[in-house]
């Protein structure tokens, strides 16, 4: 007699599930890339150990994977901030580089006239602010006409991408350096509106942590913020009943389209200030070819791993950004230069693989129970 | 019969042992302490393209140079993040590092700064440090001579130009191709057509599909891939290309390119930083020591038209011709001095399309 698996939702998961799977996932992508590295003919202890070494095998290393992670701490965070109240967000893209076209609008606007402390909060404050503005262009007609916000925010990262690369590549507009002739660079801004070093601000740090700014605390700040709002204010209260069922939160009075919109310009305001961070801090100007790496769309990934939690997307971002950060020098020991995207990929998928297993368990229907504690443990 | 086996048999011998003292040589060299160096380019370098052409360098250097470890890594963004690209390098050893685009340039002043034991080359750029040297050639010198050839062959006098960015290399390029054109056809106008990429094959395919819709019959291009080699394939029209030779992708369309060989400044470099002789400087290599050079002509292209590039090449060569003349007649007409070709912000006489992009 054959017994064959049923699929059954599973209610309520256990918090142990909640943590399992996801590091299973991340488990299972990493095999399933030494299985390949294996195929290919690379070392796969080797490989791995480069990874590690690279992204923390050193303070420079280390500092360098918490430079990557900032903006996807942010990106990241504006996916899941938006995806748990059902907001399909993926315009983090465009609304990161808008977030960069503002803050050094203001920036070069400012040049050395406000004071040091001032200029550098204006700054990313205008990198939120255009982030906002951004998704905003979505977020109306989707509260009020009920266009598809998924097709509005793709199509606003085309002509965000297109606007920055008009600005210095297209125009002489004043986001382009007048005094770079060879080739179009963006305009440098004022010292006083950059994000200071944390070796600048304590001078023994600087062997340690290299370049690594303060947007690095502000992006973890901001995660512990959101968090306090969504899971410790009523506001956050209603928000999250709403993106679990509108009906039963219009129902409990809570005014659902208004936190739709609030929601979807929080997300926005979130992928602006990676925008604005990476203009104040490490690139010091609007540099296109700096910005346009797809963090806002590796800030989909992160939220998908983080399981939509504000704080869990800190661990997830330095993951990733240690991730992209070990790829090139993979190539250096021979690996492909594709590799460690197709980890990334490979991480993504076992993480949606792994939500549905969080949902839902897989049991023989003939199985007594305690045989379906121990498939469960096999699962995980 | 005996003796004839025999000879051979000796002569085979006689070439064994030579291989293996050959081999001996080889490995016996420990007199020269290995020297590690790293290439990191922009784009694939299988693009057969601008990244392949250094790849090729890269490749001629490793083969004509004992004791040397070439390490390459593709498909860098350019731009801050590259910084920990190079210092990774610096921290495999590698001690003499070439960084094959623009967008490096920043990153890679950065790094000098901080690792004055490593030698850094950046291609195309103009920073410079007492250990970071510039190089680049005058593509210029092969885009006059595919010039000559594409307004040799054109029949409606329109000639598509497919085109990066508006700055002054690529402005210095359209220029010389278009100067070379009208040498053999006075009526030929150059159209351009912004990309803003060096590399997107679908976005180069179609601005030359737009430009032969327009009536071109000739397309030219100073871009990475073979897209619009191939959009004129596909069109019947002719292509000259640039970087590599890619008369393979479409052999109907091929008409030339002008080509790049970094390969011997490559070895020259390595060769002056082992022997502690290299010091910094802004190279400018041409077709007379061969870093530019144009590909070999497409089956189309008539044997007098060869001739006659073929003899404007040797004149380049030897110094007689220069591509680009004292003064020069605008796209508005007006005449101007030729003015410095490095910061060159404006169309020759000829050319359909806005400087500034």
């Amino acid at each position: 007699m054959t017994r064959r698996f049923i699929v059954e939702p599973r209610g309520v998961a256990d918090s142990w599930v909640k943590l399992a799977v996801p590091v299973a996932s991340v488990v299972a992508a990493l095999v399933l890339g030494a299985i390949f590295l294996a195929i290919t003919g690379n070392s796969v202890i080797e490989v791995y150990a480069k990874m590690l070494k690279t992204a923390f095998g050193s303070w420079r290393g280390f500092s360098e994977t918490l430079v990557s992670a900032t903006p996807l701490i942010l990106t990241g965070l504006a996916a899941a901030v938006a995806f748990k109240m059902l907001v399909w967000n993926i315009g983090g893209e465009g609304q990161l580089l808008i977030g960069a076209v503002l803050a050094s609008g203001v920036a070069i606007m400012m040049g050395d006239n406000v004071p040091a402390v001032a200029a550098v909060v204006l700054v990313i404050s205008a990198g939120a602010v255009g982030g906002a503005l951004w998704a905003g262009i979505a977020a109306a007609p989707r509260v009020y006409l009920g266009t598809n916000e998924i097709i509005t925010t793709l199509m606003l990262n085309f002509i965000a991408i297109n606007l920055m690369n008009y600005l210095v590549f297209g125009s002489f507009s004043p986001w382009r350096d007048p005094d770079a002739t060879q080739f179009p660079q963006g305009r440098p801004i004022s010292d006083r509106a950059r994000l200071p070093e944390f070796g600048e601000l304590i001078p023994g740090l600087k062997s340690f942590l290299h370049r690594l700014d303060l947007g690095f605390v502000i992006a973890v700040v901001v995660a512990i913020l959101i968090w306090v709002v969504l899971f410790r204010t009523p506001w956050g209260f209603g928000y999250r009943v709403a993106g679990d069922s509108a009906g039963a939160a219009r129902y409990a009075g809570v005014k659902v389209s208004r936190t739709f919109f609030a929601t979807f310009l929080m997300s926005g305001a979130a992928a602006g200030l990676a925008g604005g961070i990476m203009v104040a801090g490490v690139l010091g100007k609007m540099d296109p070819r700096s910005l346009e790496l797809g963090l806002g769309f590796t800030g989909i990934i992160v939220a998908a791993l983080a399981r939509l939690n504000p704080v869990v997307v800190i661990p997830v971002a330095i993951l990733l950004g240690a991730l992209i950060n070990s790829g090139p020098a993979l190539q250096s020991i021979g690996v492909p230069s594709s590799t460690a995207v197709m980890l990334q990929g490979a991480i993504l998928i076992f993480a949606v693989a792994g939500e549905f297993l969080i949902r839902n368990r897989i049991r023989r229907p003939d199985a007594v129970p305690t045989e379906v504690s121990e498939a469960e443990g096999a699962t995980a | 019969m005996k003796a004839t086996r025999f000879k051979a048999l000796a002569i085979l011998v006689l070439a064994l042992s030579l291989v293996a003292a050959a081999c001996g040589d080889d490995s016996g060299e420990g007199d020269t302490e290995e020297l590690k160096v790293a290439f990191v380019h922009v784009g694939p370098t299988s693009d057969k393209g601008w990244s392949w052409a250094h790849d090729q360098g890269a490749k001629y250097l490793e083969a004509n140079m004992d004791n040397v470890n070439v390490t390459t890594l593709e498909s860098i963004p350019e731009g801050a993040d590259s910084l920990r690209v190079f210092e990774d390098l610096i921290a495999d050893g590698n001690t003499l590092i070439f960084g094959t685009s623009f967008g490096y340039m920043d990153p890679m002043l950065e790094a000098a700064a901080a690792h004055p034991e490593v030698t850094f080359l950046h291609a195309t750029g103009y920073k410079t440090a007492d250990n970071m040297g510039t190089y680049f050639g005058a593509a210029e010198e092969g885009r006059y001579l595919a010039g000559m050839v594409a307004g040799s062959v054109t029949e409606t006098n329109l000639i598509g130009y497919v085109a990066a960015f508006p700055i002054p290399e690529v402005l210095r390029g359209i220029n010389a191709f278009t100067l070379g054109a009208q040498e053999v056809n006075p009526d030929v106008t150059v159209q351009v057509v912004w990309t803003s990429t060096w590399f997107d094959p679908p976005v180069e395919g179609n601005a030359a599909q737009s430009l032969l819709d327009a009536g071109a019959d000739v397309i030219s291009m100073h871009q990475d891939s073979t897209a619009p080699g191939l959009a004129a394939e596909a069109a019947g029209a002719k292509w000259a290309g640039y970087n590599t030779d890619m008369e393979e992708f479409a052999p109907d369309a091929w008409l030339t390119a002008p080509v790049w060989n970094w390969g011997p400044f490559y070895l020259k470099t390595a060769e002056a930083v082992r022997a502690g002789t290299w010091t910094t400087e802004q190279y400018y290599g041409n077709m007379a020591d061969g870093m530019v050079d144009i590909a070999p002509y497409g089956s189309s292209v008539p044997d007098d038209v060869r001739k006659l590039v073929d003899e404007r090449k040797a004149q380049i060569i030897s110094g007689e011709f220069s591509v680009f003349p004292a003064t020069v007649t605008d796209q508005d007409g007006n005449q101007r001095d030729l003015g410095d070709i490095f910061a060159m912000d404006y169309f020759v006489q000829g050319v359909v399309g806005d400087p500034a992009g």
